[in-house]
């Protein structure tokens, strides 16, 4: 259980830099969503943290210990990968007792160990069985038990779930931060799908093209984006986004006029700018029939989900998603209202993509 | 639809048939007719038709029991393909194993290094070896061995029975046999997944454990191939052989395998006794047959057939 520190990493292969200056904190018994999209240099920097990779620059800390050139072995991480890599010759007992024959355990106490862990993960009567007998969960679970099995400081998991069925991802989710938080074990998680980050993190880094774009909690991440990437990669369907034109006190969006949201008010007379990107979640607005205050449209499509409905409006041109209750009926090519929820509203430099409040950091 | 399978399976196996039946089956047929002849001196007319049942067998065994010079040949058969074996086996395996752990671009330049021998025409990669262990004072080796003042004397390295004779055979065909283990090998590791590996390495094995423990068990079909391969064509390889005998480096009785003992006794110099030479090709066959058989059962080669895939 230690706390994990990334001071300026770098990591250049070759003529690519994959990694550029991340700086991140990892507290004790905290689980950390790495999330980008695949390319970001998530998985980088998973692998640099487990040793794998050296970086080029930087140092990496597990408490005041600077591990940065001590190799994996001596590192005490855990590592689960999206293919599971379980050894396909070694049966489901060799898999998880492998690293405990590594350090060179008492036989006893290796069975002891790995009869624990496989019950934990009530795996206990898959022992005698090959790799290729077990369905994607049950590998995933013996991939977990091989990590945890030497009670690592830190368990890395490099997008478990991603090989699984949509059914079961929602079942191991829920399972895997309960484990986690019961274990008080600092996790690191890679995912390129913002439900699960969201669902399981405590904290997540967003990564693009090897920065961090933004650390925080989930709410923080997703009702705070810092960049219109941030918002536009989170949640489903994401943010949406509309360019818009600052005419004190009003915003002109594709012909609307709507009031700038009062908390960017001064924001906006402060830094004096002119165009700039108003964005909202589609669940901050809701959709009115016919002409009324708010960005006049007409409706493109909709997409009944059970619950709720999601409506794609056209509005000169530009389309947004909202979501709307069950059972309002629409039609297509009918004209309707999409009424923002103010101080859920977003607005981000032009130029930058930065949200206002932060283009001065 | 079988009438029609029939003709789809004569089609594409025909090619095949034709060249075994010509190349193989014919020759073997004949192999074995004129070892029950007396067959001399490429004289058809006169001894083809001479039939002299298992004769030649018999003088092959009585010399096996009582010729010094045949029983020569045997143990340097033995010898030299075992040992041939486990260095060609072993020392793809270990360059191929070390070649993995390190840079790509350094890898692949040390591997082209070890394709030579196979590459230069044997009569030039021979001539290079006749001169390294050349037994006057012009061989490189004697040379450095002088100037460095170990020995005093050249050393006939060739002459020297019967180890000195069997490590040059041994030295020179091992060189070539390596690089063939390193490539298939080589490629078998390329298919194991990276994960596997960075997974060894964070619970705790180093390179020598990730080898033994996870490599080496799941190479086990290309172990076995190369295994056979090269038992069965050090058996009948003789070309390399021929020349270092025939250039004088190495003691002809102790660089003489049984394939060599073929060729020398059907086409050599001297007398040709083309029905014993046919009776010891029949014998060398056998041996490779059985040898082969065996690996595979031991192995279990069975188990690494696939079923087709798909009804058609």
């Amino acid at each position: 259980m230690v706390k994990v520190i990334l001071d300026n990493i770098t990591k250049r292969f070759d003529d690519f830099a994959a990694l550029k200056g991340v700086t991140l904190e990892i507290t004790d018994k905290e689980f950390m969503a790495l999330l980008g999209p695949s390319g970001s240099g998530k998985s980088t920097l998973l692998y640099t943290i487990a040793g794998i990779y050296r970086p080029t620059s930087g140092r990496i800390y597990f408490d005041d210990r600077d591990v940065t050139d001590v190799p994996p072995k001596d590192r005490n991480v855990g590592l689960v990968f999206q293919n599971w890599a379980l050894y396909p010759h070694m049966k489901v007992f060799d898999n998880i007792a492998f690293p405990l024959e590594l350090r060179k355990f008492p036989k006893e106490e290796i069975a002891k160990k790995v009869k624990e862990v496989a019950e934990m993960l009530r795996i206990e009567t898959l022992l005698n069985r090959y790799p290729w007998q077990l369905s994607g969960g049950q590998q995933q679970r013996v991939a977990i038990a091989r990590a945890l099995v030497k009670e690592p400081d830190v368990l890395l998991l490099d997008e478990p779930l991603s090989n699984l069925d949509a059914l079961l991802r929602l079942e191991v989710r829920a399972e895997l931060k309960r484990l986690q938080k019961e274990l008080g074990i600092t996790a690191v998680y890679v995912t390129h799908d913002q439900a699960e980050a969201l669902a399981m993190a405590d904290r997540i880094a967003v990564i693009k093209e090897g920065e961090i774009l933004q650390v925080g909690d989930p709410d923080e991440v997703y009702y705070k984006p810092k960049y219109r990437f941030v918002g536009g990669f989170l949640g489903s369907p994401p943010m949406n986004f509309l360019d818009a034109e600052v005419q004190d006190p009003y915003l002109d969006v594709y012909g609307n006029r709507i009031l700038i949201p009062i908390q960017y008010r001064e924001l906006v007379k402060k830094l004096g700018v002119r165009k700039v990107i108003l964005g909202f979640r589609p669940h901050d607005a809701e959709v009115v029939r016919g002409v009324a205050e708010g960005l006049v449209g007409t409706v493109y499509s909709f997409e009944p989900l059970g619950r709720e409905q999601i409506v794609t409006v056209s509005v000169n041109g530009a389309s947004l998603k909202v979501f709307a209750p069950e059972g309002e009926h629409f039609t297509f090519g009918e004209q309707v209202t999409v009424k923002l929820r103010e101080d859920r509203i977003i607005l981000f430099d032009k130029k930058t993509e930065k949200a206002l409040e932060f283009l001065e950091e | 639809m079988r009438k029609e399978k029939l003709r789809d399976l004569s089609f594409f196996l025909s090619p095949m048939v034709l060249m075994v039946l010509l190349f193989y089956l014919v020759p073997l047929i004949m192999t074995i007719y004129i070892s029950m002849t007396r067959m001399k001196n490429w004289n058809v007319e006169r001894y083809l038709t001479e039939f002299v049942g298992i004769y030649n067998y018999e003088r092959l065994f009585y010399m096996f029991q009582h010729d010094p010079t045949f029983k020569a040949v045997i143990m340097t058969t033995i010898v030299f393909v075992g040992i041939t074996l486990m260095i060609n086996v072993f020392g793809g395996l270990s360059l191929a194993l070390a070649t993995f752990f390190i840079n790509e671009r350094a890898a692949s330049s040390y591997r082209l290094l070890w394709l030579l021998p196979r590459m230069s025409p044997i009569a030039v990669y021979s001539l290079v070896w006749y001169y390294f262990f050349h037994g006057s004072e012009i061989g490189t080796l004697n040379s450095i061995l002088m100037s460095l003042g170990l020995i005093s004397e050249p050393i006939p390295w060739g002459q020297v029975t019967p180890w000195g004779a069997w490590s040059v055979i041994i030295f020179v065909n091992g060189l070539v046999g390596v690089s063939f283990g390193m490539i298939v090998f080589t490629s078998a590791l390329n298919q194991i997944p990276k994960e596997l590996v960075i997974a060894a390495r964070v619970d705790g094995a180093s390179s020598w454990q990730i080898s033994k423990r996870i490599l080496i068990p799941m190479m086990k079909w290309h172990l076995l191939y190369v295994l056979t391969w090269q038992f069965l064509s050090l058996l009948t390889t003789y070309p390399h052989l021929f020349l270092l005998v025939e250039w004088d480096l190495v003691n002809r009785d102790y660089g003489t395998t049984l394939a060599l003992y073929v060729f020398n006794t059907a086409f050599g110099r001297g007398e040709q006794d083309q029905g014993l030479a046919a009776a010891a090709a029949v014998v060398l066959s056998i041996i490779g047959v059985i040898g082969g058989f065996v690996t595979l059962k031991v192995l279990q080669f069975e188990k690494m057939m696939k079923k087709p895939r798909g009804d058609f």
